[in-house]
């Protein structure tokens, strides 16, 4: 009786998961026109506030469901239309300072502007005239004046505005109060400003005040995604805040239920903590130039994986489309041997390098941080990394030497090779001058050959998250031919504060990029300021730093890209962040569904240009 | 010091003898022979290895198969021997196992004499504060506290210890209350000797046959608690552990992969030093207490790993009692949790 | 007599309570002398000034802008009127609403693992008893002996790869749309049946086989206590006596042992959650681990805390109403 009981029992336990086995097999990708892409993160947001995304998927779903006034051209450095359409630098009048042939005079710009009487240049933008919000509202400077003016009162945005990086307006707001103006609209102000605009065209222009540097209008054109104002005007408050960590039932429902101009629309039905669905906006103002939509596919589901080997899995089964995230070199082998799909093997904008500690404070420093201190001592270490050797073991090959100068070398335009000529090129030389230049520091060493500084072997201690663990390694090795000891050491959870910003360390990795749209604010805060900024080792350069400056202020843009490319072998000969290497962006997508993904540098294969330029596979 | 000389003698003798009986003991003998082999290949783990996992110039291709120069072949992420790495992991295994579990045995056996024998207030404190660890769920406590103290090799050790003292105090101070009473105690007390005095060297003594017990099974449980800490990345990140193969392996892409050896180098590594460290751990408990023999091993383990209802409720149907060996420290066991159950 | 001992036990299970409370809240807080600081957004170009305004005004929207103290006793106040307090998630919502989430999938495993083991267990462990000495018992004592040594998680690892990955018989991985696309139908119940069956598999071998063994031991200890023998006197019939007498009273540990256990089933099994990638509270904890989410964490351990004292607290009254002949007072 026990034995068939047992026996019943067995069964019914193992025929329940069994019976499901002929059931969900064909939920793979059912849907014909919506691209499938998984998302490795630990999970996902349920609210959509755009200034405040920061973290995982947000900012990328922020930044597909609103827009900014302009995009930004790495390449030429230039403002591409979004919601704005034109830009120009104006003068008292609101005429724009342009040579003949429409470009921005630049020569005239200093020469207005050095009048001391200005603390601000002045911008006018012209936007688009079929705009529309997601719920059909059309977009005017409106939207745009409110956008910014909530950015810059902290007493309605609580320190979401803050994120919204708009330092560089003039428009300033203490408490409550307006205290300075910098945001002008024929309704608001532009005509006692002295501004002109046509009354026919009062709802699309707008006049803005910002700091006197060339640097000031990309985070404003570029950064600052647009709110509607008919939404959220009548929810914030002084009591109500935009960013509230106890929102009101309105507040929350605008958090989840986004209204916003880009091209793509948030399907608040589906979307849930384990996907997120995105509509193509068939009324987007943007198109190509030949009238057809922008974007290829219809609707996009993002799916949640909480590690990339779950991801991967469910790429290689056909459960996604893509993959929006970067996989290390290693997963080269497993994708050769599949068919159908597309690897994207992108050249990297992220340099890897390594940071001396040269200038500690008082308390943190002792005889071997003295060393660090002295830039030929740091020469001598910058010359024994071997790049093409980082590369070849750590990233497979799949990656690229850095400039010392820290400015990609893909960037013709403003990259200085002159910047990578102050050391030779062939790596024994290299060894033989780093030697020569040590012996004459610290000569003495041990029997394994380890150089000594006053009897005991000089080590120093890298830090770096549990990753870059092979990187110090194979440093070891490198360093371990001038007579160098390093060992790894945990960066651990919150190195800024622990260690970084109080000179609590030797030697540390950090990742930095440098590009033209940043480097107003990046050359600053990693080679100039002190305090909390990521010029960790302290370096104080007089020279460097009258350079960063003036290449900041200066209002000439020729003037300002000289001083660019004199800046890397200033930076270079600091021997300060010792470049590593560049890695490439490996990243893979199934083709039997959507073909024409494209390869994009710093990007994975889930990008706008793929988005632009998919078409689907006939017959699937 | 000829009476430190005879003291200690004394003491190997006695070890000496403990040893024989385990292996008189038919399943003492299997385990007391995985121990050895454990601690002789993580002492000669440089002679055992043909490469060593810590040196960076002796990786080589990644991904590789199973083959005569790499008998578990190499790692899909780094290209290290995995056969090294599972050497050079009985190392950190057992240092951390073994080193748990004497410091919990030191820790554990102290304060549940203080308590039994102190009683009182004393007793109190360590009863209470037993009760309130009893209620907070392991696993997320260790997890906050290597988040908050960090995830050097030592830190871990401390937290597996701080954590893991408490089963034993229990059962110690369960055993000293009953030693308290015996005649023998008694006589030292009228004779005037001081607490610590008894407390050293009369209760101590009694309860090493508990203690030693001990050891070996928490080393035992201690050991899977830190592969699974290691496997969910919470572990040192320097030391090369087989917790921390499996994770590796697991987010190196061996399913992925198929690299099926990678996944199970680590877990038997796992399943003998765990078994044979239990083996000598319940050989020892029968050992002290020949009533035990009759039950199965296992029943024992089971009997061990709950509260105290359930003992009490054993005790009860047990006619045992007297003697009030309840068992041993929390470690080891699928059923109640080795802390990896919330 | 039975009533001051009930007050007395519940007084002191809120004692614990309390303590675990203050202890739960303290612990995060450890040497983080500044815990807005991974919120902060970083400096860019904001003046000094600029930057500190955006730092006090980060410090308010987490509520870290009032001294310890306050905060704890914030704390408190939210936790009487039943708020577990708010997670640093994006969108801010409440950490009850994530619990309340992710419980039920947790739910899932654990109760089902649970089922497995009680029933299939229980009845292994009486023919073991019964069949004592025999092949049957010496099975179950190696197969005991073996699990003990493996920790499930490995076993999870060789399930998903044998099964999973190289077989398929069953997905290696939780398929997400188990969750989004769950309805109360036969289809995604399957489907729900089909993902949860290696983790339960990976859980359960170790959970029958506890059950079995305390089953048969006290089984057999109470088929040589003193009243089967008289019952057996008595000429009962050996299937009354069976069921009536052996059963009856050599369950009473399992059901202690089983009120033992809620608060494992609460938690669930965090290392087996992470390899399924299965979305219950272990990988919720995780998660919140990973993101320094503070109150997350403490509504997770609180609440597993507070199950755990209600549980034993439970588990003890309901033990004395049963067994009398345990002795009430100290039972330590």
């Amino acid at each position: 009786m026990t034995k068939r009981l047992l026996l019943l029992v067995l069964v019914g336990a193992l025929a329940l998961p069994l019976a499901g086995c002929q059931t969900g097999r064909g939920s793979h990708r059912p849907d014909p026109n919506t691209l499938y892409v998984g998302a490795v993160q630990s999970s996902f947001p349920s609210a959509y506030m755009p200034w405040l995304s920061r973290e995982g998927i947000a900012p990328t779903i922020a930044n597909m469901l609103y827009s900014s006034l302009f995009s930004y051209d790495e390449e030429t450095d230039r403002y591409l239309p979004s919601i704005g359409r034109e830009w120009y630098y104006v003068d008292e009048n609101g005429e724009p300072i342009l040579t003949e042939d429409g470009s921005i005079d630049y020569a005239r710009l200093e020469e207005i502007y050095s009048d001391p009487q200005y603390d601000y240049l002045a911008v006018k933008v012209i936007i688009h005239q079929d705009i529309t919000w997601s719920d059909g509202v059309p977009l005017t400077v409106e939207d745009i004046y409110y956008s910014f003016d909530l950015a810059t009162n902290h007493a309605l945005s609580n320190h979401a505005g803050a994120l919204a990086w708009t330092s560089d307006l003039k428009h300033k707001y203490n408490n409550g109060v307006l205290v300075e103006k910098g945001l002008f609209t024929y309704e608001r102000g532009a005509l006692e400003q002295g501004y002109h605009i046509d009354p026919a065209e009062k709802d699309y222009v707008i006049y803005l005040h910002v700091n006197k540097v060339l640097g000031a209008v990309t985070p404003l054109f570029t950064s600052v995604l647009i709110l509607p104002k008919h939404v959220w005007e009548p929810v914030v408050s002084r009591e109500n805040q935009l960013n509230s960590s106890s929102p009101s039932a309105e507040l929350l429902y605008r958090y989840t239920h986004p209204v916003g101009c880009g091209p793509w629309v948030l399907d608040t039905e589906q979307s849930g903590s384990q996907q997120i669905v995105l509509h193509r906006r068939q009324d987007y103002h943007l198109k190509k130039p030949d009238g057809s939509p922008l974007y290829g596919v219809d609707t996009i589901k993002f799916i949640l994986y909480k590690e990339q080997n779950v991801a991967l899995y469910a790429l290689l089964k056909g459960h996604i489309d893509v993959l929006d995230s970067s996989v290390s070199s290693n997963y080269l082998l497993l994708f050769a041997k599949e068919k159908d799909l597309f690897v994207s093997n992108a050249p990297g904008t992220f340099t890897q390098t390594l940071v001396f500690n040269l200038n500690p404070v008082a308390s943190e420093r002792n005889p071997l941080r003295d060393l660090l201190a002295n830039r030929e001592f740091r020469k001598a270490l910058a010359l024994a990394v071997n790049q093409d050797e980082l590369i070849k073991n750590v990233l497979d090959g799949a990656g690229v030497p850095a400039s010392a100068g820290l400015m990609r070398p893909s960037l013709t335009d403003f990259y200085n090779p002159e910047a990578d000529s102050i050391v030779p090129r062939d790596y024994a030389q290299r060894l033989a001058l780093a030697n020569e230049i040590l012996d004459g520091i610290v000569p003495d060493k041990d029997k394994d050959g380890y150089r000594l500084l006053g009897g005991e072997r000089i080590s120093f201690k890298i830090l770096g998250t549990p990753g870059e663990q092979d990187v110090v390694s194979f440093l070891q090795i490198q360093f371990k031919k001038i007579g160098i000891d390093v060992q790894y050491a945990p960066k651990g959870a919150q190195p800024e504060s622990t260690y970084l910003y109080t000179s609590k360390f030797d030697l540390v990795l950090q990742g930095v990029i440098f590009s033209l749209s940043n480097v107003d604010i990046m050359y600053p805060a990693h080679f100039s300021t002190l305090g909390r900024t990521s010029n960790y080792g302290r370096l104080v350069n007089e020279g460097l730093n009258a350079a960063i400056e003036e290449m900041r202020y200066t209002l000439n843009l020729n003037r300002k890209y000289e001083l660019l490319k004199e800046i890397q072998p200033m930076i270079a000969q600091e021997f300060y962040k010792v470049p590593l290497y560049t890695a490439n962006v490996i990243s893979v997508a199934r083709t039997d569904r959507f073909t024409g993904f494209q390869v994009v540098e710093g990007s994975t294969v889930f990008n706008s240009e793929s988005l632009q330029n998919l078409r689907r596979v006939e017959g699937r | 010091m000829k009476r430190l000389w005879m003291g200690v003698r004394k003491r190997l003798r006695g070890a000496g003898e403990l040893l024989a009986k385990i292996w008189a003991h038919r399943q003492g003998k299997v385990g007391l022979i995985m121990v050895t082999l454990l601690v002789l290949v993580a002492i000669f783990a440089p002679y055992i290895a043909p490469y060593n996992p810590y040196d960076v110039s002796q990786r080589t291709t990644k991904g590789l198969p199973p083959s005569w120069q790499h008998p578990l072949g190499t790692t899909i992420n780094t290209g290290q021997d995995i056969f090294s790495m599972l050497v050079y992991g009985t190392r950190v295994s057992l240092i951390v196992g073994v080193t748990s579990g004497v410091c919990i045995a030191i820790v554990g056996s102290i304060l549940g004499v203080a308590a039994g024998y102190l009683g009182g207030a004393v007793d109190t404190l360590i009863m209470r504060i037993v009760d309130i660890m009893l209620v907070i769920p392991t696993l997320p406590l260790v997890i906050v506290l290597t988040n908050v103290l960090g995830r050097d090799f030592w830190i871990i050790i401390l937290i597996f210890v701080a954590l893991g003292w408490t089963g034993l105090a229990r059962t110690i101070r369960s055993l000293v209350l009953v030693l308290k009473n015996t005649n023998y105690v008694k006589a030292a007390e009228l004779a005037g000797a001081s607490r610590w005095h008894i407390m050293i060297r009369h209760i101590l003594p009694g309860t090493s046959h508990l203690v030693i017990m001990s050891t070996a099974l928490s080393s035992a449980g201690i050991m899977v608690a830190e592969a699974g800490l290691s496997f969910l990345g919470l572990g040192d990140p320097t030391a090369i552990s087989w917790g921390k193969m499996l994770a590796e392996a697991q987010s190196g892409g061996a399913l992925l992969f198929g690299a099926w050896w990678w996944i199970f180098a680590p877990g038997l590594g796992i399943f003998l030093a765990v078994f044979g460290f239990m083996r000598v751990g319940l050989v020892l408990e029968e050992i002290a207490n020949p009533r035990m023999k009759r039950t199965s091993s296992v029943y024992k383990l089971f009997r061990s790993l709950d509260s105290s209802y359930v003992e009490e409720v054993f005790r009860s149907m047990d006619d045992y009692q007297r003697i009030g060996v309840e068992g041993v420290s929390s470690g080891g066991g699928q059923s109640r949790g080795t802390g990896l159950e919330a | 007599m039975k009533l001051s001992y009930v007050i007395k036990r519940v007084l002191y299970s809120l004692f614990v309570f309390a303590v675990v409370i203050t202890l739960n809240f303290f612990i995060p807080r450890i040497g983080v002398e500044d815990p807005a600081e991974r919120y902060y957004p970083p400096q860019g170009n904001m003046s000094e000034i600029e930057y500190e305004i955006v730092k006090q005004l980060t410090r308010e929207q987490y509520g870290f802008h009032v001294s310890t103290w306050q905060q704890f006793l914030n704390y408190l106040k939210g936790l009487a009127q039943g708020d577990l307090g708010t997670s640093f998630r994006p969108g801010s919502p409440k950490v009850l609403d994530l619990i309340k989430e992710r419980l039920p999938w947790t739910l899932v495993l654990s109760v089902s693992t649970m089922l497995i083991g009680l029933i299939v267990g229980v009845l292994f462990g009486v023919v073991a008893a019964v069949k004592r000495g025999r092949w049957q018992d010496t099975l179950l004592l190696n197969a005991s002996t073996v699990m003990v040594a493996l920790p499930s998680f490995f076993i999870a690892l060789v399930l998903s790869f044998y099964l999973g990955f190289e077989w398929e018989i069953f997905p290696a991985y939780t398929d997400s749309t188990m969750v989004s696309e769950f309805a109360w139908t036969w289809e995604g119940i399957s489907r729900v049946a089909r993902n949860a069956a290696l983790p339960v598999m990976s859980m359960m071998v170790g959970s029958i086989i506890s059950y079995a063994q305390g089953t048969r031991n006290a089984v057999i200890a109470v088929t040589n206590e003193d009243f089967v023998l008289t019952a057996r006197a008595k000429g009962l019939k050996r299937s009354t006596i069976r069921y009536k007498h052996i059963l009856r009273n050599s369950l009473l540990p399992i059901v202690t042992s089983l009120g033992m256990s809620i608060s494992g089933l609460i938690g669930g099994q965090v290392v087996i959650e992470q390899v399924f990638n299965w979305n219950g509270m272990g990988t919720l904890f995780l998660e919140a681990n990973q993101t320094n989410d503070y109150p997350l964490m403490m509504g997770i351990m609180l609440l597993l805390s507070g199950f755990t004292i209600l549980s034993i607290l439970l588990t003890d009254l309901v033990y004395v109403l049963l067994d009398p002949r345990v002795t009430v007072g100290d039972k330590r």
